[in-house]
């Protein structure tokens, strides 16, 4: 049983100073699959996911990659882990080539293997007119591109993505999806965060929700929406605004709408995983509206 | 050694920025001692003696001192800072299985290296123009080593400051008194007592000692050198310490 369980966080809690970010969650990935964190703004997703790459290490808990748990920081294990973060970690003084090579070299990759791969995912990413070019002049999707060169340069069985996909114009971010999908189809474990509900619902095989440092629900998407109801009534009367009930059987549903007074503007449909993160993380989150950017 | 091996991997972006940038790189190396031998060599000292030599033989071996301590300081905590900060790469270097050693040796390296120029160059002059300087391998050990301190400390600056403020704030009240003030280019016997007292806890009176004895060919100040030796050793472990909690990332 635990030896499909690719990485697990076990317990993580992560304070600072007197604020819980993250409260005494376990996370477990399943191999093989695409698995999507999703949370407001503030949720404690990007502190979750620096702790379970070992970027950080987290106040108590502990995380297991490969069903062995991480012991300081020179474990080789962690080389299973390939991460793309949240903001762009590049060395802005130097050119994208060196960036790509230095990762090769901090994985202690053998150097004609190292140039081979940097040439494949090179020419996959098409960063081949842009390879001397100094960092800091990359717009920011093309700076992406490079941090996902860097994230798979060592050939990591688990890809993490801290939003990927933000700041992505639409064909980039097709393309991240398709890339996803075929590694994803090689053998790669993904491990991915995102804003986007219809992304999530059409990437990920299963999701965690997470709100105030807590998980708060976690399934496929089909078992999330079929627990809130999996036939959505949305509609409008005289006087308020748009609300939403969710009901298991369609003929429940029926009815109600039915029920409704006439003249209020109604729609039913299927429930969708937007419908079910703002159900569980309230339509009017009002922490992420507060969240101050503790980075400025 | 594969910490050593490792800490060069750490070491390499430095290293390719400096390739990038060598001659900019040598210019800001050069002209600051240079300017230390003008002024002080020429403009005020030409002609005294102190403790027995040739002002301009006591003073080389200062300035050699200083440049160890500000240019590794310097670059070492500015660099750190900002890839910790401003390019947030710091952190990725936790991604690959590496001993915290292997990244705070690493972080030492680039910084050491421009600061070797400068010595170098420093060291050849004094050479030149004066007789009571001497060249000695145990010279080129005692540099070593306290390039490797300052870096030490550079690291400890690097990841505790957030800002180029704060890395500033500390330049100007520790390490630009201490590099006038440490016996670097007048005999710390011209001072008040007290004042003594206190330089003679700072490591630059030390490193200055250490540097100025092998040049110059008097006594060696054993002591000195076993100070330096706890200074690096605090300065790994705090370091250590610093990269261990998480320190390494911004926030
Ligand atoms: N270094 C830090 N110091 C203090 N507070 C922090 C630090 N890092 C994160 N936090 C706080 O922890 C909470 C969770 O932050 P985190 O970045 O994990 O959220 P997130 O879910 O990734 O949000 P977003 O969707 O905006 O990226 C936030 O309230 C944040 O302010
Ligand atoms: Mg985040």
């Amino acid at each position: 049983m635990t030896d499909d369980i690719i990485i697990r966080g076990k317990g993580i809690t992560k304070k600072f100073g007197d604020f819980t970010a993250v409260d005494n969650i376990d996370v477990e990935v399943r191999r093989g699959e695409i698995f999507g964190f999703l949370g407001p703004n503030g949720a404690g997703k990007t502190t979750t996911i620096r702790i379970m790459t070992t970027l950080i290490p987290p106040t108590s808990g502990e995380i297991e990659i490969e069903g062995h748990t991480v012991k300081g920081l020179d474990d080789p294990v962690k080389e299973k882990v390939g991460i793309i973060q949240q903001h762009i970690a590049l060395d802005n003084d130097v050119s994208v080539r060196e960036n790509i090579r230095y990762h090769a070299i901090l994985h202690r990759i053998p150097r004609k293997e190292a140039k081979e791969r940097m040439d494949r995912l090179i020419n996959m990413m098409g960063l081949e007119p842009y390879l001397d070019r100094m960092a800091i002049n990359l717009s920011g999707g093309w700076k992406r591109r490079v941090a996902i060169v860097n994230a798979l340069i060592h050939d990591p069985s688990i890809l993490v993505m801290d939003e990927p996909t933000a700041g992505l114009d639409t064909q980039s971010r097709h393309m991240l999806w398709k890339l996803i999908r075929e590694l994803n189809s090689h053998g790669t474990t993904v491990f991915v965060t995102t804003h986007y509900m219809d992304e999530a619902e059409e990437l990920c095989d299963r999701i965690a929700i997470i709100d105030h440092g807590k998980i708060i629900a976690q399934g496929t998407p089909e078992e999330l929406c079929r627990e809130l109801g999996s036939f959505a009534v949305e509609y409008v009367t005289e006087g308020s605004d748009k609300q939403y009930r969710y009901f298991h059987e369609r003929s429940e549903a029926l009815q109600f709408r039915d029920s409704l007074p006439e003249g209020a503007q109604v729609t039913t449909r299927n429930t969708n995983l937007e419908d079910v993160f703002l159900e569980l993380t309230g339509r009017e989150n009002t922490q992420a509206v507060q969240e101050v950017e503790y980075r400025i | 050694m594969s910490i050593l091996a490792d800490s060069f991997r750490v070491a390499w972006i430095d290293l390719a920025f400096i390739k990038r940038n060598i001659l900019v790189v040598l210019v800001t190396s050069l002209v600051t001692p240079a300017l230390y031998i003008v002024a002080f060599g020429y403009g005020f000292g030409s002609g005294a003696e102190v403790e027995g030599f040739e002002y301009i033989a006591f003073m080389i071996p200062g300035v050699i001192s200083i440049s160890t301590m500000t240019s590794c300081f310097n670059n070492v905590a500015q660099k750190v800072m900002v890839q910790r900060t401003y390019y947030r790469s710091f952190d990725e270097l936790f991604l690959c299985s590496m001993k915290p050693l292997s990244v705070i040796l690493g972080k030492s390296w680039a910084g050491m290296i421009r600061s070797i120029i400068s010595c170098t160059v420093l060291y050849a002059i004094g050479l030149i123009i004066t007789k009571d300087m001497q060249f000695s391998l145990q010279a080129v050990a005692v540099i070593l080593l306290s390039c490797l301190t300052y870096a030490l400390m550079g690291v400890v600056a690097g990841m505790m400051s957030n800002s180029h403020l704060t890395l500033n704030l500390f330049t100007t009240l520790v390490i630009t008194p201490m590099s006038f003030l440490s016996g670097t280019i007048f005999s710390l016997e011209a001072l008040p007592e007290i004042a003594q007292g206190i330089l003679y806890v700072l490591p630059l009176s030390h490193t200055t000692e250490c540097i100025r004895s092998t040049i110059l060919g008097t006594e060696f100040p054993w002591i000195s050198l076993a100070i330096t030796l706890v200074y690096a050793v605090a300065f790994v472990l705090v370091s250590r310490h610093l990269v261990m909690k998480g320190r390494n990332r911004y926030g």
